[in-house]
């Protein structure tokens, strides 16, 4: 496969790289890591994982199909394209630990089978919908009873502490681990916690031991040698893990317990003006038949809902409020086609990491064929004081097509934003907007929900 | 006190004639130490947790009469 593009963001394994075409994924096994993946296929572990939906699918296809790769690569196995590809500093606090929770379950259904995790990457997680799976299958290696955890140190920079920030602090961790992309170390998480919050065992030993025991060692220069003459028994690895999934089991945030009141607020009986807003969501997704479609300020996904009923076959919505990421992931809890995700859509997620390339940015992960972007532009336009032109011309490059709502400055939702600041926004008017929209496109339909209210406008990039 | 804490752990640890997993992971000496204490407390506690679930068991077991 010619064509197939090596990924930016995998290097630093030389057992293995990744590349990918159009229609798939595919992991050039390599030398150094054909042993392990041989032992791990011939005990049926991956087929085992992935037949119970925890490990994404491989194939073993021919090692020639990567010509790339020089010399050929032991096993070129093929992979599924996931619909979106997210990052952990993306994901909203109940997918954070579904994550959490899933790759623990990963990894003690391998130890069952003698297997281990080499590490413990956040980044290794993907969802399918809100369904996590996982998807290094070079991290599965032969387990000997005695071997640390070497990952211990990534799970907690990348999945316990960051939890820890949603539920104990009641802070929200994703602005600190998009900047530091290996996730928020003990040391830097130890000082923010109180006496009280210390009392957790689960903290006292994971964040403050540990923060403890490193930055002594720093100080003292202590080292403790090659992991091959560490030891840590079975028994005690396991109660580890299932100590650490006990924990991150229980985790709420704060105040959710107030949850399901918000929700059965928010589904009751909708309105005319609603009505009308799905049938025109309905009809564009009907005649689009969007394999991936963009939910931008999704809310609890009622529109999503829709576009899903009406033939879109992926959702990914995005959001500004955790809470109503954690309406919508509650509400598709279940689905493998609809995905939460947040978005400050003022500061996208950037391209960064090594090579400023390693983790890709919104805009190149940006494949959707459609959108919906309802009750947001204001947010851009008059919140964030985006000129409307730019807010328009953002909006239209994340997909070809798409419906996009414009509330007047008379509408409450847009009061609201000017209610305590001066008006500085005279281009923010219906004539303005469509003139912004026909730059770039056609409009193919346009209907106002209520008289002198709120436009709906379906476009057609040119 | 800082240097009991060291040797403790390093304590708990035995040589290991186990052959080396393909880890490419910096362990860090934080995690490596707290495993070595970890490890008794938690095989204490899961040996302990089975215990209590016994007695449990046998206490909660209702004596039959006749």
């Amino acid at each position: 496969m010619c064509d197939a593009v090596a990924d930016e963001g995998s290097f630093r394994d030389p057992g293995g790289r990744i590349f990918s075409s159009r229609s798939a994924v595919l992991r050039a096994v390599l030398e150094p890591s054909a042993p392990a993946y041989e032992a791990s296929r011939d005990a049926g572990l991956l087929r085992g994982l992935s037949d119970r939906g925890l490990l994404l699918p491989a194939k073993e296809i021919d090692p020639l199909a990567l010509p790339q790769v020089s010399p050929p690569p032991s096993y070129v196995l093929e992979h599924p394209r996931i619909p979106f590809i997210s990052y952990p500093y993306e994901w909203g606090f109940s997918l954070h630990k579904r994550a959490a929770l899933h790759h623990l379950d990963v990894h003690l259904s391998a130890l069952e089978d003698g297997f281990t995790l080499s590490d413990a990457t956040a980044y290794n997680v993907q969802f399918i919908g809100t369904q996590p799976v996982f998807i290094d299958h070079l991290s599965l290696i032969p387990y000997t009873d005695g071997d640390v955890w070497m990952g211990h140190r990534q799970f907690c920079m990348q999945f316990l502490n960051p939890l820890i920030f949603w539920a104990v602090l009641g802070v929200q961790p994703n602005h600190w681990f998009r900047g530091s992309l290996e996730g928020i170390a003990p040391e830097d998480l130890s000082p923010l916690l109180s006496w009280r919050q210390n009392l957790a065992w689960t903290i006292m030993t994971h964040v403050t031991a540990q923060a403890a025991l490193q930055t002594r060692a720093l100080r003292t220069g202590t080292t403790v040698g090659k992991p091959r003459d560490r030891r840590l028994p079975k028994s005690a690895l396991v109660g580890m893990l299932q100590g650490l999934r006990r924990y991150i089991d229980k985790l709420k945030l704060p105040g959710q317990t107030t949850l399901w009141g918000d929700y059965a607020e928010n589904t009751s009986y909708a309105n005319d003006e609603q009505v009308e807003k799905h049938r025109f969501v309905a009809e564009m997704v009907g005649e689009t038949g969007p394999a991936l479609l963009f939910d931008l300020g999704c809310n609890s996904g009622d529109y999503s809902q829709t576009s899903l009923e009406s033939g879109a076959k992926n959702v990914v919505g995005f959001d500004f409020d955790p809470g109503a990421l954690e309406r919508a992931y509650h509400r598709f809890q279940k689905s493998r086609a609809f995905l939460p995700l947040w978005l400050d859509a003022a500061n996208p997620s950037p391209s960064q990491g090594w090579g400023q390339a390693e983790r890709k940015g919104l805009a190149e992960r940006a494949d959707a064929d459609a959108l919906i972007a309802l009750a947001f532009i204001h947010h851009i336009a008059i919140g964030r004081n985006v000129p409307l032109d730019m807010a328009v011309r953002w909006i239209m490059s994340m997909a070809p097509t798409g419906v996009i709502e414009f509330p007047p400055k008379s509408d409450p939702m847009v009061q609201r934003l000017l209610s305590q600041r001066e008006d500085i926004f005279p281009d923010y008017c219906e004539e303005a907007f469509l003139a912004h929209v026909q730059h770039r496109g056609r409009i193919r339909a346009q209907k106002h929900v209520r008289t002198g209210g709120r436009l709906l406008v379906w476009y057609e990039r040119s | 006190m800082k240097q009991a804490v060291a040797y403790l752990g390093l304590g708990a640890v035995y040589m290991s004639l186990s052959s080396p997993a393909f880890a490419y992971l910096d362990g860090a000496t934080g995690s490596m130490l707290l495993q070595a204490l970890i490890g008794g407390a938690a095989t204490v506690a899961v040996v302990g947790r089975n215990y209590i679930a016994k007695a449990k068991e046998l206490l909660s077991r209702k004596p039959t009469r006749k």
